[in-house]
This record gives C-alpha cells, sequence and structure tokens, in this order.
C-alpha cells in the first residue's frame, strides 16, 4: 500500500486535511518510515505559505489553510511574523539593509531600550543632565574667554605710548623693583581708592642694558592665567611704564614678569 | 536495562544511530499531532513515548517490522482519544479564560515585529540573510520567476530552495517569538 507514490497534489491535499482517514494513516506512516521524505512535507508547506501570504490560495483553500495553520494563537502569531518578513522584504529597502544588516545600530538601541524599559528613564535623565552640563561648561568656557579678551583689550589700550603720556593717574604710582622668588623681603602692597580706574606701575629695570622694548606681563599668583603687554618703553630714569586696570589686581597678590625684547639681528 | 535503554535498543542496535532515529521519531510524531489539530503536540509525543517504554519489554520480543510503525499506531490510538478526553472534561470554576489572539496580536504590534526582525537578521549569516530577503523579495508571478532564478544560480531545485528558505524562516521565527516576547 505503501508503495503509491504521492504527487505533489495529493500531498497538498493531505496537508490542506484534504484527504480521507485511510488516505491520511498511509501518508502519516509514509512520513514516520521516511517513505515520504521530510524534506518533501516541508518544501510542500512552505509552498502552501507562500501562496498564503502571496494571496494565492482559492478561499476554500485559504480557508482550509487558516483551520490548519492559523487556528491557534501561536499559529497565528507564526503566520504573523512569516507576513512581516515577506513584506519587510519585498519593501525596497531590504535589499540594501540585508547587505549591510541596515541602519541597525540605531534600531538594535532603540530595541534594546524596549526591550527594558525599566532603564529607559534613569538613561534619558543621565543624557538630560549630561547636555546640561556640557552647555555650562562650553558657556562657563566661553564666558571666561571673553573676559580674557576683554582684559587683554584693556592692557594694551591703558599702555598704548599716547595714553601713558597724555592720561595722568588718578592716584600716585607704585613702584616695582625686581625680586627674588623666595626672597625675604617683604611684599609690596598696593591698596588703590575706590574710584581708580587702573593703577600705574613703575617697573624698575635694574640692568645696565637698554633694549629696544620690553614685554611685561602679568599674573594672578594662584593662577596659570597671565595677560602680557607688549612694546613697553623704558624711560631716561630705568623705570617701565605699565599701567593695569583695578579689576586686574585681585586679592591674593599678582606677579610681575618684564621681558626686554632683544633687537633683531640682520646677517650678510 | 531502563524502558529507555530497551527503546533506543529497539530502534537501532547502534545505540548513536538509536539515539538519532528517536530524535527524529519524537519529532515527527509531535508533526503528525499536529497535522491532526491536536492541543499539546509535545505532551501528546511525550505520552506515546511513555506508553511504548510500559510495553517495550515484552513488545519488541514479538513485533515484526519497523518499531516506528508501532509508536505511530500508539499515537493514532491517542488521537483517537482526545476527543472523548475533551468531552469528559469538566470546566473549572475561575479558569483563565483562553487567550485572546486578538489582544496577542495588539501586543506584539507591527512595529516590535521589525525592530526584532533587524535584530534577527543581523544575527543570519550573510549567506542566509541575502536568500530569505531575496526569497520573499518580488511579487507575486515575478517572485515565482525570480525564485526559478535564485535555484538555478545556486545549482539546486525549487523544492530544495524551499526548504532552505523554510529552516532559515523557522530560525528567524525562533527568534522573533524570543524578542517579541522580551519587548511586550
Amino acid at each position: 500500500m505503501n508503495e503509491e507514490p504521492v504527487s505533489d497534489a495529493l500531498l497538498r491535499q493531505f496537508l490542506l486535511g484534504q484527504v480521507d482517514d485511510q488516505e491520511r494513516q498511509r501518508l502519516e506512516s509514509m512520513f514516520v518510515t521516511g517513505g515520504l521524505s521530510r524534506e518533501r512535507v516541508i518544501a510542500a508547506e512552505q509552498h502552501l505559505l507562500d501562496d498564503f501570504l502571496d494571496d494565492s490560495l482559492t478561499p476554500a483553500d485559504r480557508e482550509r489553510f487558516l483551520a490548519q495553520y492559523g487556528e491557534t494563537p501561536a499559529e497565528q502569531r507564526k503566520l504573523r511574523i512569516a507576513k512581516s518578513i515577506q513584506d519587510w522584504a519585498a519593501s525596497g529597502a531590504a535589499v540594501t539593509a540585508a547587505g549591510a544588516a541596515a541602519g541597525s545600530r540605531w534600531s538594535r538601541l532603540r530595541a534594546r531600550f524596549r526591550l527594558q524599559p525599566v532603564f529607559m528613564i534613569p538613561i534619558a535623565a543621565v543624557i538630560v543632565l549630561a547636555i546640561v552640563f556640557a552647555v555650562i561648561a562650553l558657556r562657563s568656557r566661553w564666558e571666561q574667554r571673553n573676559r580674557y579678551l576683554a582684559m587683554e583689550q584693556e592692557l594694551a589700550r591703558l599702555n598704548t605710548p599716547s595714553m601713558l603720556r597724555d592720561v595722568p593717574s588718578t592716584m600716585p604710582p607704585l613702584t616695582l623693583r625686581p625680586g627674588a622668588v623666595r626672597s625675604a623681603e617683604a611684599e609690596t602692597e598696593l591698596t588703590p581708592p575706590a574710584n581708580a580706574q587702573f593703577v600705574e606701575l613703575h617697573l624698575v629695570w635694574t640692568q645696565k642694558e637698554r633694549y629696544p622694548s620690553y614685554h611685561a606681563t602679568i599674573r594672578k599668583i594662584d593662577e596659570e592665567q597671565r595677560y602680557t603687554v607688549r612694546d613697553l618703553q623704558l624711560d631716561n630714569s630705568n623705570t617701565i611704564q605699565f599701567r593695569v586696570p583695578e579689576i586686574a589686581l585681585p586679592d591674593g597678590g599678582v606677579t610681575v614678569t618684564v621681558v626686554c625684547v632683544l633687537p633683531a639681528v640682520i646677517f650678510g | 536495562m531502563t524502558s529507555f535503554d530497551e527503546i533506543l535498543a529497539w530502534l537501532n542496535p547502534d545505540r548513536d544511530v538509536a539515539g538519532t532515529i528517536y530524535v527524529q521519531l519524537r519529532q515527527d510524531l509531535t508533526k503528525i499531532f499536529t497535522w491532526n489539530r491536536c492541543p499539546d503536540p509535545d505532551g501528546l509525543t511525550d505520552e506515546v513515548f511513555d506508553r511504548v517504554a510500559k510495553k517495550v519489554h515484552e513488545v519488541r520480543k514479538t513485533y515484526v517490522g519497523d518499531p516506528k510503525l508501532y509508536f505511530y499506531g500508539v499515537a493514532r490510538n491517542l488521537i483517537k482519544e482526545i476527543p472523548k478526553k475533551i468531552k469528559t472534561q469538566i470546566p473549572l470554576q475561575g479558569a483563565e479564560p483562553a487567550s485572546d489572539p486578538r489582544r496577542e496580536a495588539e501586543q506584539e504590534n507591527a512595529h516590535m515585529r521589525e525592530d526584532c526582525l533587524r535584530l534577527c537578521l543581523q544575527k543570519l549569516s550573510k549567506e542566509k540573510r541575502e536568500l530569505i530577503v531575496a526569497y520573499y523579495a518580488r511579487d507575486k508571478q515575478a517572485k515565482i520567476d525570480h525564485r526559478i532564478e535564485m535555484a538555478q544560480r545556486l545549482g539546486i531545485s525549487v523544492e530544495t530552495l524551499r526548504v532552505k528558505a523554510f529552516r532559515i524562516r523557522a530560525t528567524l521565527e525562533q527568534c522573533l517569538e524570543r524578542c517579541i516576547d522580551r519587548m511586550a
């Protein structure tokens, strides 16, 4: 009895539940003993599914198919999944996505977030906080840089030859002599009047050599930031006039450094 | 010798071969229960092996023919018993209602499926990914022609191509089911 061949049409009928009990038992026996190959049955089932997804089954076969393969929630879910695979593959995007596995990192991230919603709120909060801190830090640096530029401009303005010559200081100048870092001498103290816009320093140049120009740098003792004024001149009394805005002299003291600028040497 | 050892020995004298036959037979019987619209095909398959285990010591002495057919005979008896069992079941008060497929479908929406599909496709090898996408690409008649071309290009029959597609889809389905369950 088992020797009779199984046609594709008969196999399809069998899978759709359209054979009598005797024929069913014959085919099932063949399936168990290997007379009807599993590969063939699988291919026939896949063919049926393809036809179902393509909507190419007759209405009657469609009903039979759903009765056989779409009755339980688990089967319905399998059909939905198969349909989504087909829909996704059929969309143009899928072809390119298949090669590169799609713009998958973002969706993987999205999916991962969705997989564990409990992490969503803390992660979002951390991201928001990070953005806020980054904005604050950037804004602070930007303001600091603006302050620095404004101070340099003010120093340059106060120390132009015309300003030094034409605008008198409202308070007596403070004379500063060179000192060693480890000097035991008392530090020079300065208390500018409340209305003073700038302080005039007279930096005493103790060396014999005179140079075309000098640079003066002022730096708060415990800070790295420094302001430099270029092209200062040494007067006949061996002092360099150097005006500093009052705001540049905070509590805690400053260091003033004078550097001479050597004349350019032309060879030849 | 345990009844399980006896079942294996009955299926094949070589224990390794018997093990392979045993696994395949389990899958085949589960499939048969599924075709016959039986509830809990896996549980029924266990029941077949339990029943055979009780008699195997005696049966194998007298049974003539492929032992797999004996298992199938037991499975057929079980299939016949199922309607009777259903009739004799008494509904339990306060038992959970059967799950509503529409509700389940809503829970695992298309968006989730798409996200999971992308994830699961990445887990496939490049070759399998391209094959399954190409298999389902195109529409209607163009799809049929495309599959014939694909099979020719791969040097296999369309039937074999379907089996390949089935296997990849089955892998994807398992992955998607796990993924959707985690997301839901």
